[in-house]
């Protein structure tokens, strides 16, 4: 299911994707960019963590664990 | 390059991404040739290792930890920065082998392209060429090589392929340091950058303008930076308004739009269709699942980590008593003998007796690590261990404690965040570490009755209940140190998950043959040294009081008709009581009598605030049993032993898990007050763990015994 126009990646459920937009936190994007997140990038969620605020998460071909601030500002469209 | 200077041994660096298996790649290169330092001046750990090329010559390989690029967020990214922008350091790398997987080289290329407008000698080393034939990835690498000018090698680390292509690579490279040098930058720095740039040049001891923004971008922490350039680099970017973290973000897009195309043209991915990881990540990270599975996990990890290890640890102490039992007999008595076999040998023995249970620890971890499961560990306890103050990556350290907390320790430096680290090292020594086991095994069969329950055995019960307490002291002690803490730092978790991998067995091995070494050389002098100053302490006494004891002994042994060894042993309690061991212990039985203790365990307290695995070795010399490990016969004799004031034995059930608690809790281990020291660069937070966990450690014993008596 596609992501409607654009949405914080952190608003979505397991199972959606999109492509990034760009990102709304300095602080967090230098380092997003660092580890091969960046806009362009196809991302899908893909599942949460047990306790909650993490996030299991599929960016173009590999895979990574956010947390919820981290994915809170990345926009997607 | 080096001409003018005093000829040194050429040093090649060895720099890549975190999981883009250079480590991998060190190890197959130099195998058992390594050396273990520190980095000057932090304790990131350094591995260097000597290779000879073909041309026989031989070069220093310096395996420096993973980064993702010249802007570091970890203490283990700066140190790269830190080496690789001071060419007057001496680690400074002559030639970089840059290590990239080949199945990520659209995000490993960032670093690379940053290292390359430093103008470093490079060799581009593609890893994991036997998951090409696998999945059907198709490099050119002429092609890589030609577009971003430098030699470009296929290797596999892991099958130890196009490794003597490599040393053939760099001795060329070595020859001719100028024939790869770059044309063009792959990025030139933007508006607002230059205008900084053209004030600091001169200033900064750059080699071009891309070194030149870098230490722009970090003189504040950079250590060859010398403190007037500082404030000018400061001034410099308060007048032109220079953001540093916009101009990071700037400088990266811009890098990938130029290094895109290039590896689109010369890699051909795969179809993006779910791996095996990701089938498997299904159960293994699954909500609640994943956690179960954990906690089977290291379920299984303990009961073999005691099982396996029982047989090698009951192997060396019958080496030791054996040892010591036959150099008694061949030497003459008297001091020196003693010396050799009560302090020098039964210390040894003491320290080596660890190895089997550390190395099964580490073989376990390793493999862990190496199969990619501690990566889901973090992911899955993230959010558990942040409302504790901790991060995902604590949850490595937390079990790491259990074998010992030094290595756990230094592990921490994964985590970004100083607060999230700290309180990671500060509360992972309440974790149970092997140490504590031999002192858990002699005391429980006090305070727990062989019985059992359900068909669990109750001292079983009690051993895990002891860890379970470990576990959540250390995680209530982080929740109060995050309340009392203030930090503005970024918090990241931003973990990559890798694909999961057979471990390589030559990487496993080397860590668990690395751990044991540091353990022994480390610990070991510490224990060994606590086990002389001990036996001089128990051995030794105020001339005057000595003798009264010996008379006092003579005189009990005549009464009772004790002779051979029952006597000795009278004169030795005897002459224990009246050594200087025994008037500190009868100094501080006032503190510790509400606690349940007598002078005797004050001994050996006192000893074990040193390294706690003494505790057994005291208790064995107080109660003067020639073989320390013995604990059948140490227990017995604790048995025996009856309270004056009481009329009871010493060792009731409140006693011992009055003991029991403080060893959870107190901080004994003088090395791992070292390593905190260390990691946090003062005594103000070694002196801290000391003190909370001893608090702590008192007042629980006192109730417990309080309670329980």
């Amino acid at each position: 299911m596609p992501f409607p126009r654009l949405t914080a990646a952190v608003h979505f459920t397991a199972g959606m994707s999109g492509i990034i937009d760009r990102f709304t936190n300095e602080d967090l994007a230098g380092k997003l960019l660092d580890i091969g997140v960046r806009p362009g990038s196809r991302l899908r969620i893909v599942r949460s963590s047990p306790f909650g605020s993490c996030w299991y998460v599929k960016i173009d071909r590999h895979c990574l664990a956010l947390r919820k601030q981290e994915l809170a500002c990345i926009m997607i469209k | 390059m080096h001409n003018d200077q005093v000829k040194r041994r050429a040093v090649v660096g060895l720099v890549g991404n975190p999981n883009s298996g250079k480590s991998s790649l060190f190890n197959a290169l130099t195998g058992l040739r390594q050396r273990i330092g520190n980095f000057p001046g932090v304790t990131v750990e350094k591995k260097s290792g000597e290779i000879a090329l073909a041309s026989g010559v031989g070069v220093e390989l310096v395996d420096f930890p993973g980064a993702y690029s010249c802007y570091p967020t970890s203490l283990d990214e700066r140190l790269v920065v830190q080496e690789l922008t001071n060419p007057k350091g001496d680690l400074f790398p002559d030639a970089i082998l840059y290590v990239a997987d080949v199945t990520k080289l659209d995000k490993h290329l960032l670093l690379f392209t940053q290292l390359r407008d430093l103008d470093l000698p490079m060799i581009l080393v593609l890893n994991m060429m036997d998951v090409i034939q696998e999945t059907g990835l198709q490099v050119n690498v002429a092609r890589l090589s030609r577009e971003l000018a430098v030699p470009v090698l296929l290797v596999s680390a892991r099958e130890g392929q196009g490794l003597e292509e490599l040393k053939t690579a760099v001795a060329d490279l070595l020859k001719d340091p100028a024939k790869y040098r770059p044309e063009a930058p792959f990025y030139e720095p933007g508006a607002r950058a230059r205008d900084v740039l053209a004030d600091l040049r001169q200033e900064l001891p750059a080699r071009n303008d891309y070194h030149a923004l870098l230490l722009t971008h970090h003189a504040s922490w950079l250590r060859h930076i010398p403190e007037e350039t500082r404030h000018l680099v400061q001034q410099a970017r308060v007048r032109h308004e220079f953001h540093s973290l916009r101009a990071q973000v700037e400088e990266t897009m811009e890098r990938y739009n130029t290094f895109e195309p290039i590896v689109r043209d010369s890699v051909r991915f795969a179809g993006d269709q779910a791996s095996r990881s990701e089938r498997l990540d299904n159960i293994l990270t699954h909500r609640i699942w994943g956690p179960l599975i954990f906690l089977a996990v290291m379920f299984l990890l303990f009961q073999a980590l005691f099982a396996w290890a029982e047989w090698p640890m009951n192997g060396i102490e019958w080496v030791f008593e054996t040892l010591g039992t036959s150099v008694r007999a061949t030497l003459v008595e008297g001091w020196l003998t003693n010396l050799l076999v009560d302090g020098i040998i039964a210390g040894l023995g003491g320290v080596l007796v660890f190895i089997p249970q550390i190395a099964i620890l580490f073989f376990f971890i390793a493999i862990l690590e190496e199969v990619g499961y501690l990566a889901r560990a973090a992911y899955l306890f993230d959010s558990l261990m942040q409302r504790f103050g901790l991060n995902g990556r604590s949850v490595v350290a937390l079990i790491s404690g259990h074998a010992c907390a030094i290595p756990a320790i230094m592990s921490t430096r994964t985590i970004a965040n100083w607060k999230e680290r700290l309180l990671t090292i500060m509360v992972t020594p309440l974790t149970s570490c092997s140490a504590r086991i031999p002192v858990y095994v002699i005391l429980i069969s006090f305070a727990v009755p062989k019985e059992t329950f359900w068909g669990f055995g109750l001292q079983g019960l009690a051993f895990a209940g002891l860890y379970f307490l470990g576990i959540a002291a250390a995680m209530l002690s982080a929740l109060v140190f995050k309340l009392v803490l203030k930090t503005p730092e970024r918090s990241f978790l931003m973990l990559e998950l890798p694909e999961y991998r057979t471990p390589v067995w030559r990487n496993v091995g080397l860590t668990v043959w690395q751990k044991v070494r540091t353990f022994v050389e480390e610990a070991g002098k510490v224990i060994l040294l606590i086990s002389i100053v001990l036996w001089g302490l128990s051995s030794f006494g105020p001339s005057q009081r000595m003798a009264a004891a010996e008379a006092n002994a003579a005189r009990i042994n005549q009464e009772l008709g004790y002779t051979g060894e029952a006597a000795e042993d009278v004169l030795a309690s005897e002459r224990l009581e009246a050594s200087y061991a025994g008037l500190l212990g009868k100094a501080m039985e006032p503190v510790i009598r509400p606690l349940g203790y007598d002078w005797k365990i004050g001994i050996a307290l006192l000893a074990s605030f040193a390294a706690r695995e003494v505790f057994v070795g005291t208790m064995a010399t107080i109660y003067s049993i020639g073989s320390v490990d013995d604990e059948l016969r140490i227990r017995e004799r604790m048995a025996e032993e009856i309270n004056p004031r009481t009329g009871q034995p010493v060792y009731n059930s409140a006693t011992a898990w009055s003991l029991l608690i403080f060893y959870v809790f107190a901080m004994m281990c003088m090395s791992t007050l070292a390593v905190t020291r260390r990691e946090t660069g003062g005594w103000k937070w070694p002196a801290i763990q000391f003190t909370f966990m001893t608090v702590l450690a008192y007042f629980s014993a006192m109730g417990v015994y309080q309670v329980l008596s």
